[in-house]
This record gives structure tokens, sequence and C-alpha cells, in this order.
């Protein structure tokens, strides 16, 4: 394919978009062709979800033009930009659990009978034909709160393809699907009519299946668009990360066995999780590997009282405790603390100010009688921010308009700023820079090195491979795998996630 | 995946957790013991007294379902209600046509109090809550200013022809109710009607399927002011007086209906006719109550108490059938 000879689908130049203080995209530029599976590839946070809602007309740009088939396309809403012929599936799902498929497919307008009113068998008709020519076996008139999250995910990208677009967006499509075949069947089949995709995923491995070419973005700049068969994977994550990548490794060893566990967890039963039994030494930190849903998020919830224990023991330096609820789990000698998954709705008040947000874990120390006294919450923030490494001139600012990073490492103060002796981070490191990993990687080494001890989820297996004494891996709700010191490489917590193989099997294969 | 058998079962297990079966249930239950009760219970002209009680209030909740269906509150009922009813009785219009006009004028005031509510709440995103509280003092003064004193009178011909039954046994104001009734069957035929739904569940994921969020919250303040209208109208029949405060004692019914009927104040989900048949619900239970003698202050006690067991009983009903769903 000739890029000068036909004229592209999308081509997209300079583009910006600014939220208050943080820059979302600092110039963005690429061309899609007809035809083409296009990849883009960035870290979380690098502007991809930004790109996304300007292409899809939901966020208007601040400057930079884009082209759509020749012809200037700026879309002012998302009906304007499927008018115009851009339809996407969004990573965030946006079905309506309280209407049924027939529904959710019609909308925003439903198919009229003969009154000029919904004709329920007419939008059920249509829904059905467009259902078995995407090949998906659903009913029309079930609601979609029935459905699975795989079934709902197909069901969003069903309905951005029945749209017939130019451009198709596919945002992280396959996060939950655990097969690909069905999605990349149909794809190759709408490129084949000429339309082009715009394929966003973190696994390399789908988008070398699929994409001929893909565009890297990072820190909101369009770094290149490669061609993707003559770039190796090195090449590849040197211009997602920069070359800026630095090392970072841990003294592994420095565990005091003597002492009793912080943390002992004995055939606990909890939501999804069946029989995990485990411990958590003072200063160490256990790092928990899995696929997406294998229960590692009930795990961390039933330690911090948020999902009801069923059976099975926790013992906090030798003493069997109830956690029952997250205020019991600070305030009846457990200290634990849970760095929440879900930033955005489970972690911050994004309309106070950081250094409230920060405090909040801890208003015991910043208060006298109840009432807050400002000198000292000041001062616990210098201390935690020092920790953290977050700039003081952060303080002040709504904790909303900071970046992501930087709100993760505030969350990880107030965190710190309680002065708990066990810390659950569940993906600590999502959706922030390599920067601030790396401050965030260190202050969770110092806190271990002080005597604390963490346990720690995250779905980036080279951070477990670096930080971690013990590696847990779970799959299908149990602990599958127990890996220690240098038995900890990503080949091995791979095996292990994903079920095939167990522990031993793995250990004799490699 | 679901299957056809599978749709089946779980849409009679919907029609068991829905609120609207509970409270026509409670109703026909209600209606036993008042039967036992009065003697007369049975008899059409009872019935139509019922019915003709019920209607100002079953109409005023239809009107705020749109509102709590969108996830909003809405407490300009009250206003418009007493303004609507001031209105009528100090500008009373004779016959069939003055009639239709003063419906006319009715609906027309409370669908210009909604348009307020609408565009204030829609597109400047202030809260709902606090804009129609502005609107509800706003228009009982409005409605103090036409009269500052109960008084006057509707035209005869509204305060009869609206009370009365046809042929001696259909009540006239359930005819309104049963027009109220159809225009929502409608109205959930149309892609306003479904956006509704949609907004009420969720703006971002409405939004993003290409609904209009802020149109649909400003038709569904239009259409509630409306039927707060018409309620206003029905309410005037039945007094055949102007009262500047006629609204405020159906304010906290209102909600007590909707709720009764099984509309979710989150949003989303529940219905209209639920909220009807709740109304019909609580003002058939202060004539049982009355009729087995209880004194008038304990109505509200009992009230309330209806209230609480209909919504733990629709709790318990629904995590139920949610636990035999998980454990099928």
């Amino acid at each position: 394919m000739d890029a000068a000879s036909v004229i592209p689908t999308l081509n997209v130049t300079g583009l910006h978009k600014s939220y208050g203080p943080t820059v979302a995209l600092g110039g963005v530029t690429f061309t899609i062709l007809p035809g083409e599976v296009h990849a883009l590839l960035g870290e979380n946070g690098a502007g991809k979800s930004t790109l996304v809602k300007i292409l899809s007309g939901v966020v208007t740009p601040d400057s930079g033009a884009a082209e759509l088939v020749g012809s200037p396309y700026k879309p002012q809403s998302i009906l304007d930009a499927r008018a115009q012929g851009v339809a996407t599936a969004f990573q965030e799902l946006s079905l309506l659990p309280n209407l049924t498929v027939a529904e959710n497919l019609g909308l925003p307008r439903l198919e009229k009978g003969p009154t000029r009113l919904i004709s329920r068998r007419d939008n059920e008709d249509s829904a059905a034909a467009t259902l078995a020519r995407y090949g998906l076996q659903l009913h029309p008139r079930a609601p979609v709160s029935r459905l699975s999250l795989a079934d709902r995910q197909r069901l969003e990208i069903v309905r951005a393809m029945s749209k017939e677009p130019k451009l198709l967006i596919l945002d992280e499509p396959t996060a939950v699907l655990s097969s690909t075949d069905w999605l990349f069947a149909i794809i190759r089949a709408e490129t084949a009519r000429g339309t082009s995709v715009l394929y966003i995923s973190h696994r390399l491995n789908e988008i070398r299946e699929l994409c001929a070419r893909g565009t890297v973005l990072r820190s909101g700049r369009s770094i290149a668009t490669t061609d993707l068969c003559d770039t190796d994977d090195a090449a590849i994550f040197e211009m997602m990360v920069g070359s800026s990548l630095a090392t970072f490794s841990r003294d592994r060893s420095n565990i005091d066995r003597a002492t009793e566990s912080r943390l002992k967890v004995t055939d606990l039963h909890a939501g999804t999780i069946k029989g995990a039994s485990f411990e958590v030494p003072v200063g160490g930190i256990v790092g928990v590997a899995g696929l997406d849903g294998q229960g590692q998020g009930d795990l961390f919830h039933a330690l911090f009282g948020l999902t009801a224990i069923e059976s099975g023991t926790v013992q906090v330096d030798g003493k069997a405790v109830k956690v029952k609820s997250p205020s019991q789990a600070l305030k009846a000698g457990i200290e634990v603390c849970l760095l929440p998954e879900e930033r955005k709705t489970q972690g911050i008040f994004a309309t106070l100010s950081v250094q409230k947000n920060v405090t909040l874990g801890a208003l015991s120390k910043v208060t006298t009688f109840g009432v807050m006294r400002r000198a000292r919450g000041l001062k616990l923030m210098g201390e935690v921010a020092r920790e953290v490494d977050l700039a003081d001139r952060y303080f002040n600012f709504q904790i909303g308009d900071l970046s992501g990073g930087n709100q993760q490492k505030a969350l990880l103060a107030r965190v710190l700023s309680t002065g708990a002796r066990t810390l659950l981070l569940f993906d600590p490191t999502r959706g922030v820079d390599v920067g601030t990993k790396q401050a965030i990687y260190e202050a969770i080494q110092r806190y271990a090195a002080a005597g604390g001890a963490v346990l720690l989820y995250s779905s980036e297996l080279s951070e477990i491979v670096q930080l971690c004494d013990q590696c847990l891996v779970v799959y299908d709700g149990r602990i599958v795998a127990q890996l220690e010191g240098e038995e900890i490489e990503e080949r091995r917590i791979v095996a292990a996630a994903t079920g095939h193989l167990d522990a031993s099997k793995t250990r004799r294969a490699a | 995946m679901s299957t056809a058998i599978g749709t089946r079962s779980s849409s009679a297990r919907g029609l068991l957790t829905n609120g609207l079966t509970t409270v026509v249930i409670l109703y026909v239950v209600l209606y036993v013991v008042y039967s036992r009760m009065e003697a007369g219970a049975l008899t059409a002209s009872a019935f139509g007294d019922l019915v003709n009680n019920s209607i100002p209030l079953a109409i005023a909740a239809a009107g705020a379902t749109f509102v709590i269906l969108l996830g909003g509150f809405d407490l300009s009922v009250a206003g418009v209600l007493s303004l609507v009813n001031v209105v009528l009785a100090t500008h009373p219009m004779d016959g069939a046509g003055g009639a239709l006009m003063s419906v006319v004028i009715a609906i027309s005031i409370g669908a210009a109090v909604g348009l307020c509510n609408g565009i204030f709440v829609a597109y400047g995103g202030l809260q709902s809550i606090a804009v129609t509280l502005a609107m509800m003092i706003l228009t009982r003064g409005l409605a103090l200013v036409v009269l500052d004193a109960p008084g006057g009178s509707v035209s005869d011909w509204i305060s009869d022809t609206l009370t009365n039954s046809l042929w001696g046994v259909v009540p006239a104001s359930g005819l309104v109710a049963l027009a109220v009734a159809a225009l929502w069957a409608i109205f959930r035929r149309t892609n306003t009607g479904v956006a509704l739904y949609a907004v009420g569940k969720d703006q971002t994921a409405a939004a993003l399927s290409g609904i209009n969020v802020k149109r649909t919250k400003c038709i569904a303040f239009v259409l509630a002011g409306a039927l707060y209208g018409l309620a206003g109208f029905m309410l005037s029949a039945q007094t055949a007086s102007g009262d500047p405060n006629a609204g405020s004692t159906l304010l906290l019914l209102v909600f007590a209906s909707v709720a009764l009927g099984g509309t979710a104040f989150t949003g989303g989900q529940g219905g209209l006719y639920g909220s009807m048949i709740g109304a019909a619900t609580l003002m058939l239970l202060q004539k049982v109550l009355f009729s087995s003698g209880v004194q008038s202050f304990y109505i509200g006690l009992f009230q309330g108490f209806v209230m609480v067991v209909a919504v733990i009983f629709v709790n318990v009903i629904t995590y139920v059938a949610r636990r035999n769903r998980e454990h099928a």
C-alpha cells in the first residue's frame, strides 16, 4: 500500500488537548489508510483515551486538525461523528444495563412501526439480524444487566460495527474476552470491505497478529508510526516508555524469618477466593499475580473488610482478627491499608485539596478533640509527601486537577500517613508514568525496609519480578503457585497464571 | 447467553420483583379489608368516591415519576397544585368550553414551571432539588398573590361533571387517569421514552450511546409539570374552591406514592403505573383507617408503617429472587 497514492481514511495533524494544568495530548499526528487495522500503542496515561474521545466526538480538541477521507472532520457530538462515519466501541462500555439488547443496539433512535411509535418486534427483528450477522448468540429481549461482562463487550463492539462506519475505533476490545477468535474474524471481514480500524490494546501479540502498522503515543505525543513487522518488541517498548527506562532491583533477602509473620492468612474463603493460605513477613513484599478477574480483587477486599469472609482465619502478628469493615481493619490494631484499584471512583475526593485528601486517612493525628489543626496537618503532609516524592506546590490543588501519576502519589501518601504497618496495594502503578513508578517503587521499598509488610498486586509482571520477595499466583480463585527468590520470573508466573501448568511442572520445563 | 426459556422464566421473576405487582397486591388486600369493614364498599358509588379522592394525588405522582426516573427530585409539584387551584377558583369559566379552556390553562401553568425547572437543571447544570425548591417557594408565593386566603369557587360544570359517574358506573375522573396511563404507554414507545430510562440509569453511557441527555432531562421536567397542572385541575374539581396551600399537604404523599409504586429514587427503574396505584393505595389506606375508627392523628403513623412494610417486602422478594438466580 502506498500512502501517497490513496486518500487516507483518517489523517490527524497536531492534535492538542489540555485539562487545566494537565496536558492530555501535546501533538498527535498520524494517518490511517483504507482497509487497515491501525494499532495505537502507549502506556496507560499516554493519551490514548483522550484521542479516542476526540475522534468519537465526545471531546473537542484545543487545536489541531483531522481529515476523514479527504474532508475536514470536526465532530461536535457522538451522533455527528457517527453520521460522518466514525463509530467507537468504548472501553468503559456505553451500554445501558436497564435496557434490553435490542434497545441498546437501536439507541438513540429505535425502529418505528406504522403508528410512528417504537415497534418492539421490528427492533427485536433487526437486532436479531445484526446479532446473527456478527455471530453473536444473544437474545434481543434479554436485559443487558443479565449479560456476562464478555457478552457486554461483544455487544458494545457489534453495536459500533452495525453503524457501518468508515472508521471503527476499538478501545481495549479484548480486555474481558477470553478468546480473540470471534473478534479477529469479524474485524477481518470488516476490513475486507474497506473499513479502517483503529485498534487500541496493551497486548502486543494481538496487535502483531492483526495490525501491519501502529502509532506509538508517549506522554500525549505521537512518537512514531512504524511498520510492525520491521520493529521488534524491545524497540516498541522503548518508543512507549522512552529511553530513560531506569532499571530497578532490590536485595530480596532482607527478611527476618525468625519473627512472627505480620499477616498470616489460612484457608481463606471469600467471594471468588477458594482457600487461600499465605504469609506476609515483617519487612517483606509479597506479590500477587494473575490474569484479570481471577479473584485477586476479592482477596484484597476481603482483607480490607469489603468482601465478607466466609471461612478461614486472618492473623496479624500472631493474633487472630476479624475484619468486617474497613474501619475495623484500620482500628482493631490490624493497621491494614488498601490502595484502591479504581482511583477515580474509590480513591480520591476529586474536589478536595491534595492535602485534605492525604490527611483524611489520619484524621486522629491532625485533630485535637475533633478539630483540625492546620499546622499539624501541614507537617504530616510534608513528611509523607517527601516519602512519595510529591512536590509541595501541589498541596493546595484540587486533587482532581492532578495527573494520574500525582494522584496516585497522593493516595500512597494518604495510606502511609495512617501509620499502618501492613499495606495492601492493588495495582499501585496503574496508569502512571515511568518517573512516578520509580518514586512509588522506592516508597514501597523504604516502607518495607522500615519494618512494614506489603501485599502487592500488579498487572505488570515486571513490577512483581523487580519488587517482590515472594510471588503468589492466583488462578480461578486459588493460589496455584508460590514462587520465591530467583524463581520469580515472568515465564514461570505466566505459565502458572494461565492455569495450564502448576509450579513444579514449570520448574521442570524451565 | 440467554435462551428463550431463560428469558421467559426471568420475566416471571421480573414480575415478582417489580414494584408494580407488589403495590397491586397491596391494593387488592386493602380493598378486601375495606369491604369487610364498610358494608357499601363494593358499590359503584363507593368505588367512584375512592377514585375521585385518589385522582389528584395519582396524577401528581405520575408527573413526579418522570423526574424520579431521571434520578432527580421535583418539589415544585406543591406550588403548581396550589397555583392552578387558586387560578381556577378565582377565574371560573362556565360550561364545557370553559372547562376545556381551564384545563389548557392548568396544564400550561404546570408545563411552564416544568420548563423553567428543566432549563435550569438540564442546561444550567444546577441541582434539581435546589431549583425545584426555589420554584415551589416561588409558585406558592404567586398563589398567595392570586388568592391570599381560602375562598373563591371553581366553575360548577367542572366540579359537578368531574366528580360524577358516567352512566352511573364509571367515575369521570377515572377516565382522566386512564387517559394519563394511555399517554404514558405511548410515551414509552418513543425515543425520548427509552432515553428517559437510559439517562436515569447512567448519564455517561447514555451520552456515549448518542442520546441527547440535556434535551431528555428538559422534556421530563416539562411533562412532569404538565401532569402537575392536570393534577391541580382535578384537585380543584374535588374541592370546588380555592386554597393557596392546597398543594402542600400532598407534597410528601406524592413521593410516598412513587416510592410505594416501586420506582427507584436512584433513577432508571420503575414506572408511572406503580406510582398511580401507589397513590390510590395510600388514599385507600386512609379510608380503611377512618372506617376502622382509628383517630385521625394516628393515620400518619399507620401510613408510615405500611410504607415501611411495603418497601421491606419488595426488598426481601428482590433479595430472594437474586439468590435463586445465583444458585440456579
